[in-house]
């Protein structure tokens, strides 16, 4: 399994080369929308300028590292019909898209790191406080974030085979996920109804919830309980994958013949 | 100009034959534009929840510009965004050469030829939120007013056009699907806000280099009886100059399509 992936990830690696442009144009992109949350909330509370400023730079960072595109290309491949070819082939679709992940996020975490080191240089609210402890449990958080979003955006992509407009359902869970992700305002800035629920909801463990560890507003039991309803998440959406593939499966012979 | 009059209404026949195939799209469509816009006001309600200002704009002001954001992004969806990645896989098919020799201007022709309706909900939405943010506001906007925020509004599709075709004309060198127009969608959304939200740097290039701010704040301004007769000419003139710049880009890479092509 570990050679096989080892060729998975060197194929991925030789294509997103051969997209170079794209790639860094899409990472760019992805950079404004925090930004402009970041300046009202500057602007709304000038007083907190330095935490601001720590926090949505940490949301470009983790958001990338646990951005999904999956939903897409599944969506494509099956209704374009040259999902087939992945099925045809020996490894399960899914380490391809795990692969694919994995080198496209070691490419964003080897640009973004040095960024963040440089600006950390110029502009001290950007150094992080943390301790050892609370590295690695920062780093385990994200690749969960990571991980749930993945096996989210899979199953979506998943749904194609029954439905043709899968991406405007996740679409909406994307809009959702962004009020309760932390994506537009640090959760606790948010009405307490709305806090509740995103503490429950698994989109606040894809951003929040590792920036919550870097900057210590989450810890002890908060901590524990924060762990236990991501994992628990991703058990449900570990099943959701497995059982969409199966049905999906069957479908999808119904309809090739 | 007749002629091309007439050619647009034609391509707004044909899609709207197309779109008709499609009606039972129409619903979740609507619902689609009702929920991206409820999603805005939301938004706003949030930062709102904090304070009663917003880079000196009050909450109804801050309503207005979202309505004029909306229903210049609802013609953005409605005209300009299907041919973007039509354009680009013309460009890469190399299928270009049958629109270059068709007798209509093939700038028009890229720019105009698929038109996707429902969007104009979100234009229709778009003057509702308008509406609703004047009530908020308790202002009632005079003649000159709403004249004038006709005519900066003009300017402000100009604008956006051009920005727009600009992008889209990088597609000579750039030859993937989708990755444009996510680039002006994230410059657009600075729209969205008050410039003198934004600070230092940024606040300069969204105002004068890519004018962004422009944009929106100008018809909201106006509406809203803000307006000077120096901002509306300075917009017009502004519209004028992108609008020259993208017809010679456009004229610029279809050189090099030419070249390339043989």
């Amino acid at each position: 399994m570990i050679r096989k992936y080892i060729a998975l990830l060197r194929m991925k690696y030789i294509e997103m080369l051969a997209y170079r442009l794209a790639t860094f144009v899409w990472m760019t992109g992805a950079i404004t929308q925090p930004l402009i949350t970041m300046f009202v909330w500057m602007n709304i509370h000038p007083e907190e300028s330095e935490s601001f400023l720590f926090y949505f730079m940490a949301v470009i960072f983790v958001e990338r590292m646990t951005s999904a595109w999956d939903v897409w290309e599944l969506d494509r491949e099956i209704r374009e019909g040259t999902f087939s070819n992945l099925l045809l082939r020996p490894v399960h679709p899914i380490h391809w898209a795990i692969a694919e992940n994995i080198v496209y996020k070691w490419l964003f975490a080897v640009i973004l790191a040095p960024v963040w080191l440089v600006g950390a240089v110029f502009w001290p609210p950007l150094r992080p406080h943390m301790t050892a402890g609370q590295a690695v449990l920062f780093l385990a958080a994200v690749v969960l974030g990571a991980a749930l979003r993945f096996l989210l955006s899979y199953s979506c992509g998943l749904l194609a085979f029954w439905v043709t407009k899968v991406a405007a359902v996740y679409g909406v869970i994307d809009v959702i996920s962004l009020f309760l992700s932390g994506r537009i305002a640090p959760l606790e800035m948010l009405p307490p109804a709305l806090r509740e629920w995103s503490e429950w909801l698994p989109f606040r463990y894809m951003i929040s919830f590792p920036i919550e560890i870097a900057t210590g507003a989450a810890d002890g039991g908060e901590l524990a309980r924060g762990f236990a309803v991501a994992v628990g998440w991703m058990a449900v959406f570990v099943a959701g994958v497995q059982w969409l593939w199966k049905a999906g499966m069957r479908k999808n012979q119904a309809v090739g013949g | 100009m007749r002629r091309y009059g007439r050619v647009f209404r034609e391509f707004f026949r044909a899609c709207l034959v197309e779109e008709l195939e499609y009606r039972s799209e129409f619903f979740g469509n609507f619902i689609a534009s009702f929920f991206g816009l409820g999603i805005a006001l939301l938004t706003i309600h949030i930062f709102f929840y904090q304070t009663d200002r917003l880079g000196g704009w009050t909450y109804g002001e801050v309503l207005v510009l979202l309505g004029v954001f909306n229903t210049l992004r609802g013609w953005i969806d409605f005209a300009l965004r299907p041919n973007m990645p039509r354009l680009l896989e013309h460009v890469r098919r190399g299928t270009l050469d049958y629109i270059l020799t068709k007798p209509v201007d093939s700038m028009f022709y890229v720019s105009f030829r698929h038109l996707v309706f429902w969007r104009l909900i979100d234009v229709a939405l778009g003057f509702g939120v308008i509406g609703y943010g004047l009530y908020v506001e308790r202002y009632v906007p005079s003649a000159a007013d709403v004249l004038m925020f006709f005519v900066v509004m003009t300017a402000s599709l100009l604008l956006i056009y051009s920005l727009w075709m600009m992008l889209m004309t990088t597609s000579f060198w750039v030859v993937r699907i989708d990755d444009l127009s996510f680039i002006f969608d994230s410059f657009f959304d600075t729209a969205r806000f008050p410039g003198s939200m934004y600070r230092g740097a940024v606040r300069f290039v969204i105002t004068y280099v890519l004018p962004a701010v422009l944009i929106t704040n100008t018809p909201a301004l106006a509406l809203l009886g803000k307006w000077s007769m120096a901002a509306v000419l300075a917009a017009l003139a502004v519209a004028m100059l992108f609008l020259w710049a993208s017809r010679r880009f456009w004229r610029f890479a279809l050189r090099f399509y030419t070249g390339a092509g043989g």
